[in-house]
């Protein structure tokens, strides 16, 4: 079960603060990160890229952005 | 009569004022160029040749080109205009200051997050983790090449990674690279 992060409504650096405190912190093998701007969607890919980490997929919908992260 | 002597005084001191304004400004001339990647590269030549320049907007009745100009003396400009002949970006034009320049960028907006901090100047933010000054979000702008710069720069520490000055084409990377700036002397400080 991958762990939720929840960063709709917020602006910019906190989705990317939000994913990587649980990057840090957190030992789930997955996590999922929902956004709702594609400037969070960006930051928050690149922020997981940069901590080693891997964007498996992307889902858009109504609400926004779903981004599927495995941790290395 | 005390309001009569008032409003004099008060007209004496915007006189006074307005003419000091105009002779602040008469030896001062900017220069235009076709873009900004041209104006962040003439400042750092004119810089380096230790110049007395800024980086300001130009007043609306010259807007054209780019929307940054470089406020030089007009004493200099023959010479500043050699430098940056020689330099390969040679101004569109040169102009004497007749009006009020606009800052650019010159708001500087600082927030703690606890471990991270961030620096946002006009539309640009740069946010690190304290402990190891590594940039871990580059954001803001709409510019082109925002996304670029921010590739290049997040998951880098500060003194790493690339400065936006050199890598920035656009308003936006001149201010980032003032968020950059600002950051680094809050880094040195504490």
């Amino acid at each position: 079960m991958a762990v939720t992060i929840d960063a709709r409504g917020l602006s910019c650096p906190q989705p990317v603060l939000a994913t990587l405190k649980e990057i840090k912190s957190g030992s789930d093998p997955e996590m999922v990160i929902l956004v709702d701007t594609d400037t969070s969607k960006e930051n928050v890919s690149r922020a997981v890229v940069s901590q080693g980490c891997t964007v498996k997929e992307v889902q858009s919908d109504t609400e926004g952005y779903k981004i599927y992260v495995t941790r290395e | 009569m005390t309001m009569t002597w008032l409003s004099h005084l008060k007209s004496k001191l915007k006189d006074w004022t307005g003419r000091g304004e105009n002779l602040a400004r008469v030896d001062r001339g900017i220069l235009i160029f076709e873009n900004t990647s041209e104006v962040i590269r003439a400042e750092n030549r004119l810089k380096a040749a230790a110049c007395e320049v800024r980086v300001m907007g130009p007043p609306p009745e010259i807007q054209r080109g780019c929307d940054l100009v470089i406020e030089v003396p007009l004493m200099q400009h023959l010479e500043i205009w050699r430098l940056l002949k020689d330099a390969g970006v040679p101004p569109l034009e040169m102009v004497p200051v007749t009006g009020p320049l606009l800052a650019p960028v010159d708001l500087f907006q600082t927030v703690d997050y606890g471990d991270h901090l961030m620096v946002r100047a006009a539309n640009m933010k740069i946010c690190i983790e304290k402990a190891t000054q590594t940039i871990v979000n580059i954001s803001g702008g709409g510019c082109p090449d925002v996304p670029y710069l921010a590739w290049q720069m997040v998951g880098k520490t500060l003194r790493e990674a690339p400065r936006p000055r050199d890598i920035g084409h656009t308003l936006c990377g001149y201010a980032l690279e003032l968020a950059y700036e600002e950051m680094m002397r809050q880094c040195s400080a504490s």
